[in-house]
């Protein structure tokens, strides 16, 4: 007989043990389901679709457009001004007091690899914007007016906060140092770069052709049902040019080191190559663990955190630093990028340098390997799940491969690591070559030799 | 160019268009600014918000060409004298080249006003 002051003792505690175990497993499931895309293709258009039901959709069209495919400068940031801008159809007026009056977004963005428009819409108007994305992806007029009076004003504004950005531009000359053409190739002209002459209204208008042909999209939507997204992409997109895709070389890492002054700000950038995206031949997590690892950006508030950077650069009060790691359909980047006061980023980079050096010695703590691992697992999983950042990654994964990947295979590929290859993957980064791009004070700014770096 | 015109009425019967045209053409050859090489088109007044936006939307060449035409017209205007007839505007040449453009930017700010003035009922 159990006596009752036994039973009354242990039955909150086992109650309590069990709820815990009930619904972590249930947290477990529900992460897992909720990432699940359905995969389809109609009329020739890849569809991925989030089923979530609920009273918003989201509908994304990623085209492999991104300042890497672009023939001539400018010609990315150009194609995603002009969408949502005048087609055959309709002005680009009618348009954004449409989508106003439905209550809906409307946005477009672009990257190294891909121009990605993105509507946001009640659920109810799913066709509406299907229709809209096919529109501006097959109609779009690209009128030399609409070039010189929106899109020039827009681009110029952009080259601006390119330039008034010091840590942008570090890490842009760090991509181009390190990959040359194709990747290397500016996200946004500098205000230097001479592209007006490239950039025409009937170049774009080809460049378009080639960006939405049928083969070169993907759409990525959420919160839809998969049948009636289906339907729909099938009926609007069926006008859309079949074949001819922008090209682009394969991407090879050449490293060496860039120097640019300016007033707008300090920054070095070190950058070594990294992991390209989940699924392809040069994905490597051990990488992205370095990079957490290396870190410099705190996750939490009040403390300085675990990584490694940010406990070095602890007394540098004007410093901001943060490890990267840019994951491309063929390559990465890893970049490690300090900006602030010229005098504390010279000797944060040195820091950094050391710090590298002391990871490939692996004089690290095997904790703080493990924290990195983990930070790194959330990091990937989050970006697969974000909603910003999903989509792209989602939509570019279609395109290079054709399948997505599951989130459990992407936990498992962190759950694999072990320290030693940490080690390693810091071992081999500092016997090849870096990239090194300073920008700012220049007479303040170390030379990539001077950090004991090979180039 | 707000002027009452019947010209669209004549244009729709072509037993009257056929009619009208040489005393059309009579007319415009008689108002002379084809002989100091002008085009219909240099003539629109360009001090409005309008001709304005559409001479900015001109191709480069073209522009050039209005410039051209109108200071020669002009130095002719001050010299009281006409073109050589081989540099006279031809009847040919003369051709609209920024009414199309005007009426597209009209078209642009009807469609705004009616856009601005829009009543929903759902």
């Amino acid at each position: 007989m159990l006596s009752r002051s036994t039973l009354s003792r242990n039955a909150p505690r086992a109650l309590q043990t069990s709820v815990v175990g009930a619904s972590s497993r249930r947290g477990m499931a529900s992460a897992t389901q909720g990432i699940q895309f359905d995969v389809s293709e109609s009329s020739g258009v890849k569809v991925a679709n989030r089923e979530a039901a609920g009273p918003t959709g989201t509908l994304a069209l990623v085209a492999k457009a991104g300042s890497r495919y672009q023939p001539f400068p400018g010609f990315a940031d150009a194609l995603s001004e002009f969408a949502f801008k005048t087609t055959l159809k309709r002005s680009g007026l009618r348009i954004t007091r449409e989508v106003e009056l439905l209550g809906g977004e409307v946005s477009s963005t672009h990257s190294r690899e891909n121009v990605v428009l993105t509507a946001k819409y009640l659920a109810n108007d799913l066709p509406y914007f299907v229709e809209l994305l096919a529109e501006v992806a097959s109609q779009s007029q690209f009128s030399v007016h609409e070039l010189q009076e929106v899109v020039f004003k827009h681009l110029k504004y952009r080259q601006q906060a390119f330039a008034a950005d010091a840590e942008a531009q570090a890490i842009d000359a760090a991509h181009s140092v390190a990959f040359h053409n194709g990747l290397g190739a500016t996200i946004t002209p500098s205000t230097s770069v001479p592209f007006e002459k490239y950039l025409s209204a009937e170049a774009i208008a080809e460049y378009a052709q080639k960006a939405y042909s049928k083969s070169n999209i993907a759409l990525v939507g959420t919160g839809s049902n998969s049948a009636d997204l289906n339907k729909w992409v099938g009926e609007f997109f069926k006008a859309l040019p079949s074949g001819g895709a922008p090209q682009s070389s394969a991407s090879q890492y050449y490293g060496g080191e860039q120097r640019i002054s300016t007033k707008a700000g300090n920054a070095v950038v070190i950058a070594f190559p990294g992991s390209s995206a989940f699924g392809t031949s040069g994905y490597k997590p051990e990488a992205s663990v370095l990079a957490t690892l290396l870190g410099g950006e705190s996750t939490i508030k009040w403390t300085p955190g675990f990584t490694l950077l940010s406990k070095a650069t602890q007394g540098f009060s004007q410093l901001r630093a943060s490890t990267q790691n840019f994951a491309y359909s063929d390559a990465g980047l890893l970049t490690i990028g300090l900006s602030g006061k010229a005098d504390q980023v010279a000797s944060a980079s040195k820091n950094a340098v050391d710090l590298l050096k002391k990871a490939a010695a692996g004089e690290v703590a095997s904790e703080d390997i493990k924290k990195a691992t983990a930070l790194a697992k959330f990091r990937a999983l989050e970006s697969v799940q974000n909603l910003g950042t999903g989509l792209e990654a989602t939509g570019s994964a279609l395109l290079a491969s054709g399948k997505l990947s599951q989130a459990s295979e992407i936990a498992q590929s962190f759950d694999n690591i072990s320290e030693a290859q940490v080690k390693d993957a810091a071992k081999s980064l500092l016997s090849g070559k870096a990239s090194v791009a300073a920008v700012g004070d220049l007479h303040q700014l170390p030379y990539g030799q001077d950090l004991g770096l090979t180039l | 160019m707000s002027a009452p015109s019947l010209s669209s009425y004549i244009v729709k019967r072509p037993w009257l268009k056929n009619w009208m045209m040489p005393l059309a053409n009579w007319y415009t050859d008689a108002a002379g600014y084809r002989r100091l090489g002008l085009r219909f088109d240099d003539l629109i007044p360009e001090e409005t918000a309008t001709v304005q936006k559409a001479i900015k939307r001109l191709p480069a060449k073209e522009a050039y060409d209005r410039v051209f035409r109108i200071r020669r017209a002009f130095q002719c205007s001050v010299s009281h004298t006409l073109l050589p007839a081989a540099e006279q505007t031809k009847p040919e040449e003369d051709v609209e080249y920024l009414s199309p453009i005007i009426r597209a930017i009209e078209k642009e700010q009807a469609e705004r006003e009616d856009l601005d003035n829009l009543v929903v009922r759902r």
